[in-house]
């Protein structure tokens, strides 16, 4: 009884160039196979093998994965009974990629392909996908996913070995169109008689190395490959979902903290300052009364114009037990020179002292001015000028400077995230971004 | 997980931190605690020397 993996052992057959034994795997789907030792395409669907095409000894590759390996992929085993190389011209410049045909008696053909350390598992599909947009480019829906166009490109076979269920040949060129959804690719093939799609999946070379059991490591990979996976599209959209939780939770912060602040004016008087006027400029107030520990903001609203005030403030106990001094300058200049109007600093300041334990106080103020403007003009004299004192007043910048700290990280990923598209999509016919959308969940 | 725990923590220690710096009064504005206020000064504002004295510099204008 034969089971999936136990492959039957090929039929050995001599190549008619060289003589060396040719082993064909695929049973009666190989159409063509190429001798190993001499590389002539052979046709293998005509009585013996007749020579179809001799092979430029020059160019031979070694493939990484030497036919007749066996290795499983998605749960199946698979021998390694073809090996080409395909290759592309994108702006003049030559690209190449390996192809190595996999095949199981039991599930048929399937390809892995490799390209400076990137691999995909490929299956061709049965099914046609639908032609599509998206922003303005081209796109297609296969299986309910979309694929966004990444290249179009000459494919031109330029070595093969082992056996193909197709007649295969050297210098073989079909039109290749890629498009993605990492970590799937869709690719179709025109030959100008047929068009063939098939579908991809991104697979690391450690996976490829595991499964075929091939001594060493893979390959490293470089750069980034059209539907490698981005691993930071995960990482940013957990980030983005999770400060939607953490900005829900900012917010709830900030409302609470405004319920719980009670905001209360303590006291609140008018006064006027005369810089020029005799003896002794500074007062104290009437007391008033802080109910419990808290802060308390001082608030101090002039009616400066074009000159400035300085302002020694305490705030102290009545008992005397204890003061918080602290002084405040306020400057408020304005005018019109040839740039247009201008102003600068304001003619209202605050103070807001932390932890004030509950207690009865008062303020002692004590005002200056600039003496030299209270010489210069009566404007510069004096000013008018409130005192507002406010108990357990919200602080709600504190929130907004958090805000930042929050956005680091989301902001992050989205830029790693964004990097690794951009250098997925430049390789693209496009050059842009066009189809950034990463990988799928 | 359709989130990130690290970022949830530090997220919350974030907000957290807020919170307790706004109701501590973090970056209050700088003052000065004394002890042992005289009394006299309620009769006589002009003997309490303030800790922060106006420092004459350049002001104003464009």
């Amino acid at each position: 009884m034969v089971t999936a993996n136990r492959v039957p052992a090929p039929a050995p057959l001599a190549c008619p160039n060289c003589g060396g034994r040719i082993e064909l795997r695929g049973f009666a789907h190989t159409r063509a196979a190429v001798c190993i030792q001499c590389c002539s395409v052979l046709d293998a669907s005509a009585a013996g093998l007749k020579v179809i095409q001799r092979f430029d000894e020059a160019v031979r590759v070694r493939p990484l994965i030497p036919l007749g390996s066996r290795g499983k992929l998605q749960g199946k085993t698979w021998e390694v009974i073809g090996f080409q190389v395909r290759a592309i011209r994108v702006e003049g410049v030559p690209y190449s990629w390996h192809e190595y045909l996999l095949f199981n008696p039991y599930a048929g053909f399937r390809y892995l392909t490799h390209y400076d350390g990137h691999w995909n598992f490929v299956a061709t599909v049965r099914s046609l996908p639908a032609f599509t947009s998206v922003r303005g480019r081209k796109a297609v829906v296969f299986e309910g996913r979309t694929y966004a166009h990444f290249q179009s490109a000459r494919a031109t076979t330029t070595f093969v070995m082992g056996e193909f269920p197709w007649a295969v040949r050297v210098g073989e060129t079909v039109t290749a169109d890629d498009y993605v959804s990492p970590p799937w690719i869709l690719s179709s093939e025109q030959d100008g008689k047929e068009i063939n799609w098939s579908q991809g999946v991104y697979v690391p070379g450690k996976e490829i190395w595991q499964a075929f059991g091939l001594p060493g490591s893979p390959p490293a990979a470089h750069g980034v490959y059209a539907n490698q996976p981005n691993p930071h599209m995960d990482k940013m959209r957990r980030a983005w979902r999770t400060l939607g939780v953490l900005l829900a939770l900012w917010l709830a912060a900030v409302v609470l903290h405004l319920a719980t602040s009670s905001n209360q004016e303590l006291f609140r008087r008018s006064y006027r300052f005369a810089a020029n006027s005799p003896g002794e400029h500074s007062f104290v107030t009437e007391p008033f009364s802080v109910p419990r520990t808290g802060n308390v903001k001082v608030e101090i609203r002039t009616d400066l114009d074009n000159n400035w005030a300085y302002f020694n403030m305490a705030l102290l106990a009545e008992d005397g037990s204890r003061g918080f001094d602290f002084g405040r300058e306020i400057s408020y200049y304005h005018g019109r020179d040839s740039d247009g109007s201008w102003s600068e600093g304001s003619r209202s300041d605050s103070a807001t002292l932390a932890r004030v334990p509950a207690g009865r106080y008062y303020l002692r103020i004590e005002p200056e001015m600039d003496p030299q403007a209270a010489f210069a003009s009566a404007a510069g004299m004096s000013m008018n000028y409130e005192v507002i004192v406010r108990h357990d007043t919200p602080r709600l910048w504190i929130f907004f400077l958090a805000l930042p700290l929050l956005l680091i990280s989301p902001v992050l990923h989205s830029f790693r995230a964004m990097g690794l598209e951009s250098a997925r999509w430049s390789e693209s016919d496009y050059g842009t971004m066009a189809g950034f959308s990463g990988d799928s969940e | 997980m359709k989130f990130s725990l690290p970022f949830l923590l530090y997220g919350l220690l974030v907000i957290g931190g807020a919170h307790y710096a706004a109701r501590s009064g973090w970056l209050a504005s700088p003052a000065t605690e004394v002890k042992n206020i005289p009394k006299s000064i309620r009769e006589n504002p002009g003997v309490y020397r303030s800790h922060y004295h106006f420092l004459p510099r350049w002001f104003g204008g464009k």
